[in-house]
């Protein structure tokens, strides 16, 4: 699955994608076109993508009690609120806290408020955002003696919330990115925020140095804005490893689930949370239990599912077991549209400096033999630009057929083109005649071959390419997050993107706005940095209209696509996979299963 | 002999601090990702890593670090906390341990078992159909990856997924305090699978071994004797026939008790090897320290043990 680790071998992506396809070779599935976009073709229970996948939606059949089952290879990495960055980690936080918004399983495009009472109103100067929080929501603990079981969550949890988010102790890894603009937040340490007030009980209202409100109102979906009663959790933040984190059954959970037990790298338990009320919230919660069986092997757990009762995925299975699914049990598979990869190049160096040897280089590379490295059509589709279908902007930014640049026209690559681009760039043979270039890759499958392909195309346009694999979390976080790495480096192969929340600006802002070219974790691996493009995105990030949000941020697209500010190769689609008993929900933002609304049939 | 393991004990806490020392420079000198740039996560900006690189003392030069590690260890057998998790590291490997000691323990058990008497009857039976019956199958199981045997064993035998329902299937692991029962179940596969290619390689080992004690002179002279043929071979064949067996057998249990990583990974038994293999691949120090050094531990005990245990099998040595 996707962790924001790539969505993308899951490491790579914003947030971790939990991994993906281990060991796949390509599933020859090509003949089975994904239609996960379409939508189903009957409601309630049972519902199928046209292609005869599972749409895995609400249905109106769906009925309470039992325990749901869930077997992943991978573990969670943190079950704290604030510090939670992971794919497999939003399952467990959207099922036992609550944030100010949320999607709704079928929708990943609009959010819906959840402990807010409406929309967030934004403020004409783009500056201030209010937040209205419903009464009546009540904290439930595993020790039903502790100060805060059954405690209403006020406005102030929510602040406590935030502010906690910049304490080191905390550590999370979003929130000075997405709420840097609140007053204060620069400077933040995890004491109070002058920039975040609650003038009542159920009102919060953040003030904004510069007027991001429109952005800063998307970001409310994330887990940072789930409730801390601070009184509850401050012991518990001033100790080093945090213990809100190391032991989560000790939180004080909002949502309809508690966390019961967890062991760590082994099993995690939830069961009802007696003091959640459903009449403050739209999810049904239908399992009575759900268990969380961590570390199993992926070809194991794959049949499991397919012959077991109760039991879903938990990370993304193996091609073998897609394949498997795919062709004997469709009803029982599903997919869904997630993050971007493309190959990022160094834009500032020589000779991919040049404009139209990145034109080049587009043109020769072969996306359609990339997409087979990761498992052919029916895990995703090829990119022709940087927005996934998932966001708005796609459309604006041209759709599945792109913006219409030549080098991007042929999947397959066009050797004829690329040629006639190097003899544009200076070189007359149409091949590149200058010194060796150096490329990073990643050791491991299907990464691994991803590299292959991206090397061929280098070599067929004369590079003499100097590889080096490594493995994946030092891909990032020793070579291509690394600025003084990134300067000696010409190309990264494997990077992926999956945003945060469902807005352009959470995938195009930090991978192509040179203001996010940082020293350690740098984002912008194409140390791509253009000043018309920077404005735009500027501009964009400002606009709170929808349809002119979507408009900017889809020219934007249409902009660096024009530039070659990288090349993208692929459109993820997620699969997930259940036991035939299981009703199955996607939660479409996060395209993993959503806890809160699967059922036993 | 008991001034001869204090000795040992105390080479035991020298190689510990190498290994230490060696795992320490290792992760650093390799290119492995930086713990401080993974904790923050993708979006961390440079103040917050950091700030994570302080709190996790990565900011302090590296002996210093690793005088703090080794002061902890020493002091209050302390081995930190994941970067991974937070988890603290030293729980996490005695909460596995019980795995991994029943899985190993009782694999042991089984490959004993069926290697020795395997070896002894191949050695007197030599050249026979028996024999070559036997170390034809032997060979097949030393070949065998135990992962690829794991899974189809799985497929075959497993209760959930398997052609023939007769074993608990992979992920049925329970502790023994929590349900005796179960837990024999849930690990009578792992421990035949477990078992199958050392079975078979003591099989090999013994039956090389017996054939050329059982030409030695004193054979011939306890024959001469009149002992029975039964008591020639198992009393004074096989016991020499064995020594080198225990010094395999000591190291084998040393490294299995560090973890059989494959095994726990197939069957999904929460064991040492598994928490070490995820640690590494997620560069998160302090386990794979702390993993490093138990296994070590494991392995330099059972090479005591095997020294200690010579005495007894073998009149010939004496420590002093």
């Amino acid at each position: 699955m996707t962790h924001r680790r790539p969505m993308i071998a899951r490491r790579s992506v914003a947030r971790r994608l939990a991994v993906v396809c281990a060991g796949a070779a390509a599933l020859a599935l090509g003949a089975c076109a994904h239609k996960s976009k379409t939508g189903p073709t009957s409601s309630g229970g049972g519902a199928t993508t046209s292609a005869g996948f599972d749409a895995a939606v609400p249905g109106s059949d769906q009925k309470k009690g039992g325990t749901l089952k869930l077997l992943s290879t991978e573990s969670f990495e943190h079950l704290d609120p604030g510090a939670a960055y992971f794919q497999l980690d939003f399952m467990i936080e959207f099922a036992t806290q609550r944030s100010l918004y949320y999607y709704k399983p079928q929708d990943a495009k609009t959010p819906v408020p959840d402990l807010a009472d409406g929309p967030p109103t934004v403020a004409a100067d783009n500056k201030t955002v209010t937040v209205k929080l419903k009464h009546g929501v009540k904290y439930g603990t595993n020790d039903t003696s502790s100060s805060v079981n059954g405690k209403e969550v006020k406005a102030a949890d929510v602040k406590y919330a935030l502010e906690r988010g910049f304490n080191p102790s905390v550590a999370n890894g979003y929130v000075a990115t997405y709420f840097k603009s609140i007053v204060g937040a620069d400077k933040a340490k995890g004491a109070d925020l002058a920039g975040i007030t609650t003038p009542d009980d159920y009102t919060i209202v953040f003030k904004l140095t510069q007027p991001l409100g429109a952005t800063v109102a998307k970001a409310l979906v994330m887990a940072i804005t789930m409730p801390v009663p601070k009184s509850y959790a401050a012991k518990f933040d001033a100790k080093q490893p945090n213990e809100y984190d190391a032991h989560p059954e000790k939180q004080a959970f909002s949502g309809p689930y508690m966390i019961k037990s967890s062991a760590p790298g082994k099993s995690l338990t939830l069961v009802r949370n007696p003091n959640w009320d459903p009449a403050t919230d739209d999810r049904p919660a239908y399992a009575d239990q759900i268990e969380w069986t961590l570390g199993a092997d992926p070809n194991v757990s794959g049949r499991q599912i397919l012959t077991g009762t109760g039991v879903v995925n938990g990370d993304t299975p193996t091609a073998a077991s897609i394949k498997r699914f795919a062709t004997t049990a469709k009803d029982q598979i599903s997919f869904s549209p997630q993050g971007n990869r493309f190959v990022n190049i160094n834009t500032q160096k020589k000779p991919f400096s040049d404009l139209n040897v990145r034109k080049a280089f587009a043109a020769a590379l072969d996306r359609k033999a990339m997409q087979l490295t990761r498992g052919g059509s029916l895990v995703g589709d090829v990119a022709t630009h940087f927005l996934p279908p998932s966001l708005a902007g796609f459309d604006e930014a041209g759709g599945v057929d792109g913006p219409g640049a030549d080098y991007l026209a042929n999947p397959s690559g066009d050797p004829a083109l690329a040629a006639s681009y190097m003899k544009k760039a200076g070189y007359s043979s149409g091949k590149y005649d200058g010194p060796a270039i150096r490329m990073l890759g990643e050791n491991s499958s299907p990464a691994k071959e991803t590299s292959a392909v991206v090397r061929r195309a280098l070599e067929s346009l004369g590079f003499k390419v100097n590889l080096t694999s490594v493995e994946q979390s030092a891909f990032y976080s020793k070579f291509c997050d690394v600025v003084s790495q990134l300067k000696k480096i010409d190309v990264c192969a494997n990077y992926g993107w999956l945003p945060d929340f469902a807005d352009p600006y959470a995938m195009l802002n930090a991978n192509f706005n040179g203001e996010s070219i940082v020293p350690v974790n740098n984002s912008n691996a194409s140390l791509f940095d253009d000043k018309k493009v920077n404005a735009a995105m500027d501009k964009a990030a400002l606009i709170a209209d929808p349809a002119e949000r979507a408009k900017a941020w889809g020219d934007v697209d249409r902009e660096l696509v024009a530039n070659v500010a990288a090349v993208p190769w692929f459109w993820d689609n997620i699969p997930n996979i259940r036991s035939k008993d299981v009703h199955g929900v996607i939660a479409q933002w996060n395209a993993a299963w959503d806890l809160s609304y699967m059922s036993l049939k | 002999m008991v001034r001869y393991i204090i000795r040992r004990l105390l080479w035991m806490v020298v190689l510990l601090a190498i290994v230490s020392t060696v795992a320490f420079m290792i992760f650093y000198a390799l290119p492995s990702a930086d713990p401080a740039v993974l904790r923050a996560g993708r979006q961390g900006t440079p103040e917050l890593i950091a700030q994570i690189r302080h709190n996790l003392g990565l900011d302090q030069p590296l002996y210093v670090q690793y005088f703090t590690y080794m002061k902890a260890i020493v002091l209050h057998f302390d081995f930190g906390y994941s970067y991974q998790n937070s988890a603290n590291v030293r729980e996490q490997i005695m909460s596995r341990l019980p795995a991994t000691i029943s899985l190993t323990g009782g694999a042991v058990v089984v490959w004993l078992a069926i290697g020795l008497p395997i070896g002894i009857i191949s050695a007197i039976k030599r050249r026979t159909p028996l024999d070559r019956m036997t170390m034809g199958g032997a060979l097949l199981a030393i070949s065998a990856p135990v992962y690829w045997l794991g899974l189809v064993a799985l497929y075959l035998f497993s209760r959930d997924i398997g052609v023939i329902p007769l074993f608990a299937g992979a992920n049925s692991y329970q502790p023994l305090t929590q349900n005796p029962a179960a837990w024999f179940d849930s690990l009578l596969l792992p421990w035949l699978v477990l078992a199958a290619s050392f079975a078979a390689f003591y099989a090999r080992l013994l039956r090389s071994n017996l054939i050329e004690v059982m030409s030695e002179d004193y054979i011939r002279t306890a024959r001469a004797k009149g002992l029975s043929e039964r008591r020639v071979v198992l009393r004074h064949g096989v016991r020499a026939a064995i020594t080198p067996i225990v010094t395999v057998l000591g190291l084998d249990i040393g490294i299995l008790l560090g973890g059989a990583i494959l095994t726990e990974s197939v069957f999904n038994i929460p064991g040492v090897g598994r928490f070490a293999f995820d640690a590494i691949g997620r560069a998160d120090l302090p386990v794979i320290q702390g993993t490093v050094l138990f296994g070590a531990f494991f392995i330099i005990v059972a090479n005591i043990v095997v020294d200690i245990g010579y005495a007894f099998l073998d009149p010939r040595v004496r420590y002093s």
